[in-house]
């Protein structure tokens, strides 16, 4: 079933696993239609590094591209991110919302959520029309958490929305992953704190699909892309790849060029993405 | 009788020869001056009167009529005291009247002070033939001027003499100032992708945009911009000089390529030029041929950075003035930087950036779109790690410079800098096919603008004049794209 549908608690086609949680939403409201594939949920915080984002971006894309659903809070930052690269990834995603559906917070994130709705879902347990309020936000996130089989922290702060999805993770049973960052780094400050309390460590989109294949089951096979270039590792910045390649500044910048327009890396500022 | 002399007046930073008609005749005991004279060189009757008095010379004591032509350029200020007291002398008998070009105030007892415009009455009076008196202390500068017969004078009894061959000429050396060595591409330290940057920026001319956070090296990377470039021409360098004049500052005829930042205080008339009275040169005429270095460029106000617009594609700035417009030199590069948001670590590796979204948009905005299309290179660059500043150094400026000139030479020949080629006439440029085509893949899939392609284009024009190739190829294309960057 496609566009603005309810379901109820006992429907069919409501999660399965959304019922094992403490205190399942009693109505889902949907746009789209809620993929059946596994779900991982990749958060943080809205306050996000590039970085982040970008590490973000990469994990959403891995987890699309081994098959599992993304799923997310539509937020700016992290959550922003990860729906991006789970629809680079080829999706499906969904986007769980603190408003109603018909309601887009926030207001620039509209064409990404009816982007998500097009390839997987956007839900919220409020009617339409609800107004975004702060008090919904840490609500909505037990539902991120219960529809996904593990949750990954990107980026958080040491208290914010991120933190408590990866609690209510935890109470749940899911499995918790967070990526770690320097000590001193305040958006790296939740996750390390995770960490120290038994979250499991991810260090890049290649072992987050491998951890998780531990979870849900091998990952679908992709075309594994063949890179002219040695890059230290995805986010190298410019500099980095041009020492690693020689030296030769305008040679590497000949090939990075050519990939960016085959498609098969991305620069942004200084920093060079896998797609 | 009648006698003529040539001073010198400043039309924006061009010298324009000012012709010094005198005339004596009747009986009366009068001096008119006639010709647009403001307040200062209407004083000139009582300065010259007294100074011929001083020199032990008697002052013509009839009709006297001084006019200076073309009566329609404004002339102000008191260089114009010993021509009119030569042209006077002149016209009453006591000299010879030869041909040359004066200038400089006149004091009560006969001692001449040194005029703004030395350099302009060089010129006119190269141009001319003639010789070119000017007062002592300038006469070094005015002496720079190729092909100029400067004549020192200290004392209006000198200058008589001079001209009636009666005393020896004083001879003057040209001014040498020793290029001061500008900061060394050594010092850099890492960062390949920004020293290649400034590499194809130097050779193409191309206005380069830098951001980063704060400490990472911008402001270091844009002054070594100055020592890349080629050294000025004769004609760049005389240009250069005489902006300097008209702004009232000496410069001498320098190779140097200026180097002038601006703060963003500065005013609009500070920025372009203009003041109230005369036209004085602002800080984009002062760079013109060199370098303006715009740093924090967010902070400019926004009328300022919209008023650099049309200079920078004209290559002059155009002030209205009194039924005239005066034109400035403005061909400059341009080189900004910018931090990458208003606290300045959005990108950073280690510091959080602390702005909202709502800000980091805004202050993207205020660089507007129109001024950022004029900027061929867009380069991130990033704060060096502790182990990166300890790395080793590259290429030294000694390095680097002779393969810009190569390529300048290149574009001289072609008649333009890459920095200024239309899109007719990159349309016009050889292109390799394959070069085209990964041109038009990019187009396709990158979502390149008309503006984007014709920067690519620039860019891939210059990385090939370095490589002294004649026809874009394809590694161009491919390098100018990922140089191309982001803000």
């Amino acid at each position: 079933m496609t566009g603005l549908h309810v379901l109820a608690r006992g429907d069919s086609a409501y999660p399965a696993r959304l019922e094992e949680i403490a205190d399942p939403p009693e109505r889902l409201w949907v746009r789209g239609s809620l993929p059946v594939a596994p779900c991982v949920a990749i958060v943080g915080t809205r306050r996000a590094t590039r970085y982040g984002m970008g590490l973000a971006r990469q994990m959403g894309r891995a987890v699309a591209g081994a098959g599992w659903v993304v799923v997310s809070g539509l937020a700016r930052g992290i959550d922003g991110s990860a729906h991006r690269g789970c629809l680079d990834g080829g999706g499906p995603g969904i986007a769980v919302l603190g408003c109603g559906i018909d309601v887009w917070y926030p207001p620039e994130h509209q064409a990404l959520g009816e982007d998500l709705a097009k390839e997987g879902a956007v839900v919220s347990e409020y009617p339409p029309g609800t107004r975004p309020e702060p008090w919904r936000f840490p609500a909505r996130n037990r539902i991120i958490s219960g529809l996904s089989a593990a949750v990954v922290v990107v980026e958080a702060a040491e208290k914010g929305g991120a933190l408590i999805t990866a609690r209510l993770a935890a109470e749940q049973g899911r499995e918790v992953f967070a990526v770690p960052g320097d000590v001193d780094r305040k958006t790296s400050v939740g996750t390390n704190l995770l960490i120290r309390d038994g979250a499991v460590p991810v260090l890049g989109a290649g072992d987050l699909v491998e951890a998780l294949s531990l979870v849900l089951g091998p990952p679908r096979v992709r075309q594994a892309i063949d890179l002219a270039l040695d890059l230290p590792r995805d986010g190298a910045t410019v500099d980095e790849v041009i020492e690693a390649n020689g030296g030769d500044a305008a040679e590497v910048l000949q090939l990075l060029g050519r990939m960016e327009t085959e498609g098969s890396v991305r620069i942004e500022a200084d920093q060079v993405f896998i797609c | 009788m009648f006698a003529e002399t040539t001073s010198v007046t400043m039309v924006g930073a061009e010298p324009r020869p000012v012709r010094v008609e005198a005339h004596v005749g009747g009986a009366k005991d009068v001096f008119k001056l006639s010709g647009l004279p403001d307040t200062a060189v209407r004083e000139a009757k009582e300065r010259v009167r007294a100074a011929v008095a001083s020199s032990s010379m008697s002052f013509p004591a009839r009709r006297i009529t001084v006019n200076l032509a073309p009566a329609d350029l404004p002339k102000g200020g008191a260089d114009y005291d010993l021509p009119i007291a030569l042209g006077v002398l002149g016209a009453a008998g006591t000299i010879p009247a030869r041909p040359v070009v004066a200038l400089g105030e006149l004091a009560l007892d006969g001692s001449v002070r040194a005029g703004r415009g030395a350099l302009g009455a060089a010129i006119v009076a190269s141009r001319m033939g003639v010789p070119c008196l000017v007062a002592d202390e300038v006469a070094s500068e005015a002496a720079s001027v190729m092909g100029a017969d400067v004549v020192p004078v200290r004392t209006l009894a000198e200058a008589v003499a001079v001209v009636s061959g009666e005393a020896r000429r004083r001879t003057v050396e040209p001014a040498h100032r020793p290029r001061p060595s500008a900061p060394d591409l050594a010092d850099v330290r890492g960062q390949p992708l920004a020293r290649r940057a400034l590499e194809v920026a130097a050779a193409g001319g191309h206005h380069l945009f830098l951001h980063g956070p704060p400490g990472s090296g911008k402001s270091m990377l844009a002054h070594r911009l100055g020592g890349l470039l080629p050294p000025l021409t004769d004609d760049e360098a005389l240009a250069a000089a005489c902006v300097w004049a008209a702004a009232g500052r000496t410069r001498g005829v320098d190779r140097t390529p200026p180097f002038r930042s601006p703060h963003h205080t500065a005013s609009l008339a500070a920025l372009i030029g203009g003041g109230t009275g005369t036209v004085v040169p602002g800080e984009i005429s002062l760079a013109s041929h060199g370098v303006l270095f715009l740093d924090e460029l967010g902070e400019f106000p926004a009328r300022s950075l919209d008023a650099l617009r049309q200079p920078l594609e004209e290559g002059e700035v155009t002030i209205a003035r009194r039924g005239m417009s005066v034109n400035l030199p403005a061909a400059v590069q341009l080189v900004a930087a910018t931090n990458p948001c208003p606290c300045g670590y959005a990108g950073d590796r280690v510091q959080a950036c602390q702005c909202s979204p709502a800000t980091l948009r805004r202050y993207r905005r205020r660089i507007s779109g129109p001024l950022l299309d004029r900027f061929d290179l867009r380069v991130a660059v990033r704060r060096l790690s502790a182990d990166e500043l300890q790395g080793p150094t590259g290429e030294p400026t000694s390095a680097v410079a002779p393969r810009v000139e190569a390529a300048r030479k290149r574009q001289a020949e072609r008649g333009a800098l890459n920095r200024d080629l239309t899109r007719a006439q990159l349309d016009r440029e050889p292109i390799d096919g394959e070069a085209g085509r990964l041109l038009t893949r990019a187009v396709d899939r990158a979502g390149l603008t008309a503006r984007g392609y014709d920067r690519i284009r620039r860019v891939a024009r210059t990385l090939a004049d370095l490589e002294e190739v004649d026809a874009i190829q394809e590694r161009h294309i491919a390098e100018a794209l990922a140089l191309r960057g982001s803000w």
